[in-house]
């Protein structure tokens, strides 16, 4: 790989990043709203508490000072305080990133491993039941809302059988700690975990089954059959490697999400992650955990991002000296 | 290369659902009796200093007591942390005595001193939970168990002392700055529980306080958990995972009360909903129309507030003829019929008739007397609240078959308020939820609480607008006034006036929907009386009469889901091993 093309992708990934971080600021205060009267409405304020309050959300001071104030504090990797917790943003941003990375991590892995499995199944045997099956599946979990897949499951697995919690990360009554929690983690996780794998799982199985399509008609595959190999080295080790290269960008940026986490499954599930604590601090609003939380996932996006670029000249050296 | 990704995915899999099964097996190990609530909100902090949802409320319950205590009757004063106390000749003195042998939960002493700290610092730094309280209060601890608190204004509220009294031991050994950043997870109080564990976002537990003044309570522990699905917490209450439920939507209210397990509790705490108009003496005037008070009038008799209970509460709640300024019933005057704005299209058609707004055009819309622009009024609708958008249907319909007409706006609760403090609109719903004492929602709706500074528009509460100098008379009388009797009068003297200004209609109190499992707790006591909720009421004195209901024989719940899980598993398990040995075989082939 060139110096050249490296320093571009990682250049044109800061410029990106330096931009959303001024457009992050203006952004929420585009709509013209009052954080103080909006999350103490109804509760008897004295004046001299009011003006407390907005100097210490530091909303005494103009825009413009706002602003530099802003630029300041995030330089130092200070995102502020929540208005609504009082505590550093960045604290709560860690807490929560945790249960997000689980959740959508794991979805994001297996949704990909077994969409491709069920992609090359389909390719391989085109036009066939196994294909048609695979195929109509994976369109309709591609069309399902999230949501509705998520209630749906709820309702069969917690509410039907009994078999799963109906929410939360954990039993709020358990003592155990540390390793011990996992067990009980891992039920709480589940039907999330399920409703996301199930929700991603249909795109890279398309993905997947016409990328190797594709490849099958390709002469290395004519010229590996004619050299005597047998149907599934053929597949395994010529046509799959080769295919592979569209769903590696896929799983790059759908990983780029994974901290945006999924505020719909979050939100039905209890889940305590990033996409929740976006929903609650819109509700506030809550700016400064709002412009720290899309900081985070812009962040993560512009570094996935910049991932997939470099994976794809790797693997692929036409695009590096396009 | 499809094999080597597949094994590990079918391990991933027998191991997730393994897991899933140990869970299963582990939970229900016969852990002693704990009360699970379920709640839509969710606690913002457990700091009374910070602190500002009811559910942060309902944790301060339950982990802190008061100095006089509240009544679950009705809500009148009696013994808390205090056992007595004695007024001075003019009432502005009150002496309290503790009771003998107060201790905090980690078995230190609570005395008057901590008492006092709570009171004289809580006034110095103006908590925003303890202010309405301790404003105008300075207090002091002559000895261990006598605590006299001076008030410099006459109060009709004391002897009620309701703040909540914190640990001085702990909260005392903190400067301003640090006690307003606190996160008050110390889990050391005076009240039934104790805080044990808080994630928040997630669930607060607390367990019983050996040291409560009224004895350990019999239930271990408490647990109050975040739904953020309402759907989820309905059914986590029918499956037995919650043992009570908060807030619970109308439709989930109704499947509840078809289980014969589960007692249904609709809560009055004085919650209401109101159609402002525009009074005119904030920062900008409304359509010139509604400065008439005949159009006001005629608004009035335009809305019908039993469809709306019926329609838009499904039924949960009561008309409204004036404002809710308190949970307690006596607070609330009879309007005499004469003053209602009954339901009448009729009559209000003929009150704009008369007045002179008559339809020139033939469009159907009234203009203002002598032609010109037409009654066409706009109308604010709220984004937050899912009341607001069929409140909105029924209303404007109403409007245009007396033919005026609505342009409406979107808005949410931030947006609205700043809207109000402009003055920028002419009509909008929204409601208030009332403290015990009607002082705070009386004082919302004098006139210096208009908005008058274009720069701070946000700063002021009358959102309706108008200002009634004779109201703020009547106000000040009753905020010195300490005959009880007398104060009550001159509140409902209060309220009849607002009422008939015409520009604030109330339109109907809700309740709080609740529900508990009458198969797992007993000792649940209504506040106030008859009409009042069980738990997130004004002092929630539930939980320390709460009992668990004697455990029959085999009453594991779990039992019967864990066999079916152990059974899945072990299928999971042998179908996963399975796959795994017959892929091993076909590599180890297609390695020839």
């Amino acid at each position: 790989m060139t110096t050249r093309y490296l320093t571009a992708k990682v250049a044109g990934s800061l410029a990106t990043l330096l931009f959303i971080v001024c457009f992050n600021f203006f952004l929420f205060r585009i709509v013209d709203s009052d954080p103080v009267a909006n999350l103490f409405r109804g509760r008897n304020l004295t004046q001299s508490q009011r003006a407390e309050l907005t100097k210490q959300f530091g909303l005494d001071k103009s825009t413009g000072g706002q602003f530099v104030d802003y630029l300041k504090q995030t330089a130092q990797l200070n995102l502020g305080r929540s208005y609504t917790s009082n505590q550093p943003v960045w604290s709560e941003i860690k807490d929560k990133a945790g249960p997000t990375i689980a959740l959508v991590g794991i979805s994001a892995v297996l949704s990909a491993v077994f969409g491709v499995l069920l992609g090359i199944a389909a390719a391989w045997r085109r036009r066939t039941k196994t294909d048609y099956s695979v195929t109509g599946f994976s369109m309709a979990t591609f069309s399902l809302p999230d949501f509705w897949l998520g209630m749906i499951l709820l309702t069969i697995f917690a509410v039907g059988l009994g078999l799963f919690p109906t929410g939360g990360i954990e039993d709020p009554s358990s003592t155990a700690t540390g390793l011990a929690k996992l067990p009980d983690q891992a039920q709480h996780i589940f039907l999330p975990a399920l409703t996301l794998t199930v929700a991603y799982l249909g795109e890279y199985t398309l993905v997947m089954r016409s990328s190797l399509l594709e490849t099958m008609r390709e002469d290395y595959l004519v010229l590996a059959r004619a050299k005597g190999l047998r149907d599934v080295l053929v597949r395994n080790r010529h046509a799959v490697p080769n295919a592979l290269l569209p769903v590696v960008a896929l799983l790059a940026i759908n990983l780029g999400f994974v901290l945006a986490g999924a505020i719909a499954v979050e939100a039905i599930f209890s889940w305590p992650g990033l996409g929740l604590a976006t929903y609650e601090a819109i509700k506030g609003p809550d700016l400064p955990m709002l412009q720290g939380l899309f900081l985070v996932f812009s962040l993560s996006m512009i570094v996935f991002n910049l991932i997939a670029d470099l994976l794809y000249g790797y693997l692929d050296p036409r695009v590096r000296t396009a | 290369m499809m094999r080597k990704v597949l094994a590990p995915a079918v391990l991933l899999l027998v191991l997730v659902g393994g897991l899933a099964a140990v869970a299963a097996q582990g939970q229900d190990d016969g852990r002693t009796s704990v009360f699970d609530v379920g709640d839509p909100q969710g606690i913002d902090s457990m700091s009374p200093l910070i602190g500002v949802t009811v559910a942060a409320y309902e944790a301060w319950n339950i982990q802190y007591a008061t100095l006089t205590d509240k009544a679950a009757k009705d809500y009148s004063t009696i013994p808390g942390l205090a056992e007595s106390w004695k007024g001075s000749e003019d009432q502005r003195t009150w002496t309290y005595k503790l009771r003998p042998g107060l201790k905090w939960s980690d078995g230190k002493p609570l005395t008057s001193e901590d008492v006092a700290w709570t009171v004289n610092t809580a006034r110095k730094e103006e908590w925003i939970n303890h202010s309405s309280v301790v404003q105008n209060l300075t207090a002091e601890a002559p000895d261990p168990r006598t605590v006299v608190i001076r008030s410099s204004v006459p109060d009709p509220k004391l002897p009620t002392m309701d703040a909540y009294i914190l640990p001085k031991h702990i909260w005392g050994k903190m400067s301003a700055d640090e006690r307003g950043n606190y996160d008050a997870l110390d889990g050391v109080g005076s009240g039934p529980f104790v805080l044990e564990k808080f994630e928040k976002g997630q669930f607060a537990r607390f367990r019983a306080n050996p040291h409560y003044w009224r004895g350990r309570p019999a239930v271990d522990e408490v647990v109050l958990r975040k739904f953020n699905n309402p759907d989820a917490m309905i059914a986590a209450i029918k499956t037995g995972e919650l043992d009570a439920a908060f807030d619970v939507s109308g439709s989930g209210f109704k499947q509840l009360q078809q289980d014969p397990d589960i007692a249904t509790i609709e809560g009055y705490q004085g919650s209401m909903t109101e159609i402002a108009i525009n009074g005119g003496d904030g920062l900008k005037k409304p359509h010139p129309a509604l400065l008439d008070p005949k159009v006001r009038e005629a608004i009035g008799h335009a809305i019908d507030r039993e469809t709306l209970v019926k329609r838009v509460l499904d039924g949960f709640g009561q008309p409204l003829d004036t404002l809710s300024v308190s949970p307690s019933p006596k607070w609330t005057p009879d309007v005499p019929s004469e003053e209602a704005f009954d339901f009448d299209l009729a009559e209000a058609r003929q009150i704009l008739e008369d007045a002179g707004y008559k339809d020139t055009d033939g469009d159907g819309i009234r203009e203002m007397p002598g032609g010109g622009q037409p009654l066409n009024f706009k109308y604010m609708v709220r984004s937050d609240s899912v009341e607001a958008q069929p409140i909105a249907e029924f209303f404007t319909g109403w409007l245009r078959e007396i033919g005026i007409a609505t342009t409406r706006k979107v808005a949410d609760d931030s947006q609205l308020t700043t809207i109000v403090g402009k003055g920028d609109y002419d009509m909008f719903s929204w409601g208030w939820t009332p403290f015990v004492d009607p002082d705070p929602m009386l004082s919302y709706f004098t006139c210096d609480q208009v908005a008058s500074d274009p720069d701070d528009p946000t700063n002021y509460y009358n959102d309706a607008n108008y200002c009634d100098p004779q109201y703020d008379k009547l106000y000040q009388q009753q905020k010195v006034e300490l005959d009880d009797q007398r104060r009550v009068e001159l509140a409902h003297e209060m309220l009849l006036r607002h009422a008939n200004w015409g520009v604030y209609h109330t339109l109907y109190v809700e309740p709080d929907l609740q529900a508990y499992r009458k198969d797992r707790f007993t000792g649940f006591v209504r506040q106030p009386a008859k009409t009042g909720p069980v738990i997130y009421a004004q002092t929630s004195p539930s939980y320390a009469r709460l009992k668990p209901v004697t455990a029959t024989a085999g009453g594991d719940d779990g039992g019967g889901s864990g066999g079916i899980i152990a059974a899945v598993v072990v299928a999971v398990v042998l179908l996963g091993a399975g796959a795994f040995v017959v892929m091993r075989r076909r590599t180890a082939y297609e390695r020839e």
